[in-house]
């Protein structure tokens, strides 16, 4: 175990180097530079310049590597070019909603996936509804389901506010902020979990055992929860972890359907200013983020299947 | 007699009661600005929020674009226009508590005008030869040679005054002298303004609080209109949103003016665009009232040169180059484009920009009539400031020029348009030096036509400005002669 552990973190250090590099060298060959995202149309050269010696913009690629480099290893993120902030504050300011956003997205679509799945196995009329259903949501794109819930819930219907998060400090009106990004995530995401676990489900019930179970007169229901639904869910947690991973900045949409200042908005803001300090502070932090993900589920990968070992 | 004075009474009673102050209101706007000091950057958003809001010049443009005191009570030019006394309003306070006196204006336009100092437009300011404060509420300018823009430039946004010594700071927490002070700038959410209790005009400001916020969808705005998030959309409404929302008693549209010309910019320094005959072929080609009607559903007026209906001095062109495609085809042919050989070039078009994207579609498919090929190209904003706006690398694109009174930029030649005419500088600098207003009109007019003959781009329109807000929301600017979300005399009916 231990050994496992050390090998992990030292993979996860390198992933982490790896990342931000790439998008220092990749920044680098995009057309457009922040100075310019700075000051717009119209700025006169000489202002170009003091602005470029302000920001430290004047030195080589290779020294403002080098520097963000020994930076980094100090734990300083460094400010952010386009925000004149120190980057770490703004990663504070957004990770709690955007964690908020992926767990209760995620957990609202297991939570309506695994339940429809097993009704669907275990009634064959419910099956043909519900595949239909879920076909019919992963093809409806999020910003069209989320304008609908948005009018529906919020307009028409006025019980939840249209956009806009007012921070943790009040847990209820945090909440009731989330609740519609949050469902418009969860019914998206359903369907593909919705899929997988009957799909996985399905393979399970064809098992000897489940024939042996059958055959020593165990209730149908009680063969679902009790010998089919556990290694079933192996397939369900690696897609969780894949799509946490994805969500944390593959939200945009649903961002800026309901107007959230989340991590998404940040990095595709963060992009479009070339602000090279903030999209690699931004970049390790999720990097770090998907391997805590992905050591998660190979943990629970132990938990769920008696056969894996950790050497 | 008596009874109109009865009636007068009457009706300014009740205009005072139906102004109520107090309340919050809360603006959507579509960008983030990178930072919150007009001299740092050129992003309009900057101005939309601040100016006149919380960031005061010496003079500023009312609704109509006139030219009125702000912390100058007033001025007088020397007769030969070389000299500017400037006589300060008295008892005036900035947002920290510090008085404001001649010193924080000279320390401004000392600033300003030293191109190390990273002000975004120095050249506004370079004819300043001294800038003196003769007692703590009088400051005179002495110009080098006569500008007919001095007094317009200290209007701008980029002439707004802080506190003397304070520059650092103001990118990011900007302190000025108007009616409400900055109090956040929430990173991707908004910015927050508070009434400032030392406000030098009594009475003024009605609300009590502003919140600017940043959303960059506009289903997402109306939604939130809808629902009561935010009381006004503060520009930038879809035309087809606006016909919606004017049918609902709930809501009313404003619409007016801006001083944005939306222009198909031509690289007169390239092919195919070098060739007079085929740009003015392009503008033979294109129906702009079927662009106004169609596209923008009637919003907006089309124009014939880079200046805008509600600007001074300002000359109808639209009809210059009538919408004839059999004159259009002719010129082609002229110029050695025919069935065999269409003309073909790339249209780059910045994502950002949805007037500007549609039009250019609209105008594509409109070329593409009288069989000219025109590839459609969406670049995302950064790359088009690099590649279009800095390098001259393209062919034809979009883009509303919003900034006011900016014909001079056709002055240089090395901008983006490539525009290389030793005539029209001439124009130009005879313009500025030109002290008598009448003659200096005369001028400006002539630029305008010379652009046209030219036709060294496709003026499309002036680009409307289009908010829209629940009917209790009252005094909101019509027009923006600068971009300005002016809030000061904006209040809540109830």
């Amino acid at each position: 175990m231990r050994s496992f552990l050390l090998r992990r973190v030292l993979l996860a250090l390198a992933t982490l180097w790896l990342a931000s590099s790439l998008v220092f060298l990749f920044l680098l060959f995009l057309p457009g530079d922040p100075v310019q995202a700075i000051l717009g149309l119209e700025a006169s050269p000489a202002a170009r310049q003091a602005l470029e010696r302000a920001l430290g913009l004047d030195k080589p690629p290779w020294e403002r590597y080098a520097d963000w480099l020994t930076r980094t290893l100090r734990l300083d993120l460094g400010e952010s070019i386009r925000y004149g902030k120190p980057v770490g504050e703004l990663l504070e300011e957004r990770l709690p909603l955007t964690l908020g956003l992926v767990l209760l997205g995620l957990g609202g679509a297991l939570f309506l996936a695994l339940p429809l799945a097993l009704l669907a196995l275990r009634f064959p009329f419910w099956d043909l509804a519900l595949t239909g259903l879920m076909a019919l949501l992963q093809s409806v794109p999020t910003f069209f389901l989320g304008v609908v819930l948005l009018y529906a819930l919020a307009v028409h219907l006025p019980l939840f506010p249209a956009s806009g998060f007012p921070g943790f400090s009040n847990p209820w009106e945090a909440l009731r902020h989330l609740f519609l990004p949050a469902l418009t995530l969860a019914l998206s995401r359903a369907a593909i979990l919705f899929r997988m676990a009957r799909g996985s489900l399905l393979e399970v019930m064809g098992q000897d055992y489940i024939r042996t179970a059958r055959a020593k007169g165990v209730p149908e229901t009680w063969v679902l929860f009790k010998h089919a639904l556990k290694p079933a869910s192996l397939p369900l947690v690696t897609v969780l972890g894949l799509e946490g991973g994805f969500l944390l900045t593959g939200a945009v949409v649903v961002e800026v359907v309901f107007a959230l200042p989340g991590m998404g908005s940040l990095a595709l803001t963060a992009l479009e200013a070339r602000d090279y300090p903030l999209l690699q502070g931004l970049v390790l932090v999720m990097a770090a983020l998907i391997v805590l993900f992905n050591l998660l589920v190979d943990l629970l990968y132990g938990l769920l299947d008696p056969r894996v070992a950790y050497a | 007699m008596r009874k109109r004075l009865q009636l007068f009474l009457l009706v300014s009673l009740g205009l005072a009661l139906a102004q109520p102050s107090g309340g919050e209101l809360r603006v959507a706007i579509l960008a983030e600005p990178p930072v919150l000091d007009p001299t740092a950057s050129t992003s309009q958003e900057i101005p939309r929020m601040l100016y006149d809001n919380v960031l005061q010049g010496l003079v500023k443009f009312n609704e109509k674009g006139e030219i009125v005191p702000a912390l100058a009570e007033r001025w007088q030019g020397s007769p030969s226009s070389l000299t500017w006394t400037f006589h300060l309003r008295r008892g005036v306070r900035f947002h920290n508590g510090a008085p404001f006196t001649a010193e924080d204006v000279v320390f401004k336009f000392n600033r300003a005008r030293d191109p190390k100092s990273g002000h975004t437009h120095p050249e506004y300011y370079q004819d300043i030869q001294s800038v003196e404060a003769k007692d703590p509420y009088t400051v005179v300018f002495r110009l080098r040679q006569p500008n007919q823009d001095f007094l317009f430039n200290l209007a701008r946004p980029d002439s707004v005054i802080g506190p003397k010594g304070r520059m650092e700071e103001q990118r990011t927490q900007p302190i000025g002298t108007g009616p409400f002070r900055f109090v956040a700038w929430e990173r991707g959410v908004g910015v927050r303004l508070e009434r400032f209790e030392g406000y030098y005009e009594p009475g003024l400001p009605y609300l009590d609080r502003v919140f600017f916020r940043f959303m960059p969808d506009p289903n997402a705005q109306l939604a939130a209109l809808r629902a009561g998030d935010i009381q006004v959309i503060g520009l930038g409404v879809s035309p087809e949103a606006a016909l919606v929302l004017q049918r609902d008693p709930n809501f009313k549209v404003v619409t007016g003016f801006t001083t944005t010309e939306i222009t198909v910019g031509m690289n007169n320094g390239r092919p195919p665009f070098n060739d007079l005959r085929v740009r003015r072929a392009i503008q033979h080609a294109v129906d702009k009232k079927a662009l106004v009607e169609g596209v923008m559903l009637g919003y907006g007026t089309p124009i014939g040169s880079h200046r805008s209906p509600g600007e001074s001095c300002y000359e109808d062109l639209s009809g210059y180059y009538p919408y004839d495609p059999a004159k259009a085809r002719a010129l082609l042919q002229e110029a050695g484009y025919g069935p065999n050989n269409p003309l073909r070039f790339t249209f780059t078009l910045a994502a950002p920009y949805p007037y500007e994207r549609r039009l250019g579609e609209a105008i594509a498919a409109q070329l593409s009539q009288i069989g000219i090929q025109a590839r459609l190209e969406v670049v995302e904003w950064a790359t088009w400031l690099s590649r279009v706006f800095r390098g001259a690398d393209y062919q034809m694109t979009i883009i509303g020029h919003s900034e006011p009174h900016d014909i001079g930029i056709y002055a240089n030649p090395n901008y983006y348009f490539r525009y290389d005419s030793l005539r029209f500088r001439e124009l130009y600098t005879r313009y500025l030096r030109t002290p008598d207003p009448k003659r200096a009109c005369e001028i400006m007019k002539e630029m305008q036509r010379l652009l046209a003959q030219d036709a060294v781009n496709l003026w499309v329109m002036n680009a409307p400005y289009i908010a829209a807000m629940r009917k209790e929301v009252v005094g909101w600017w019509q027009n923006q002669p600068t971009p300005s979300l002016n809030v000061t005399r904006v209040y809540l009916s109830r």
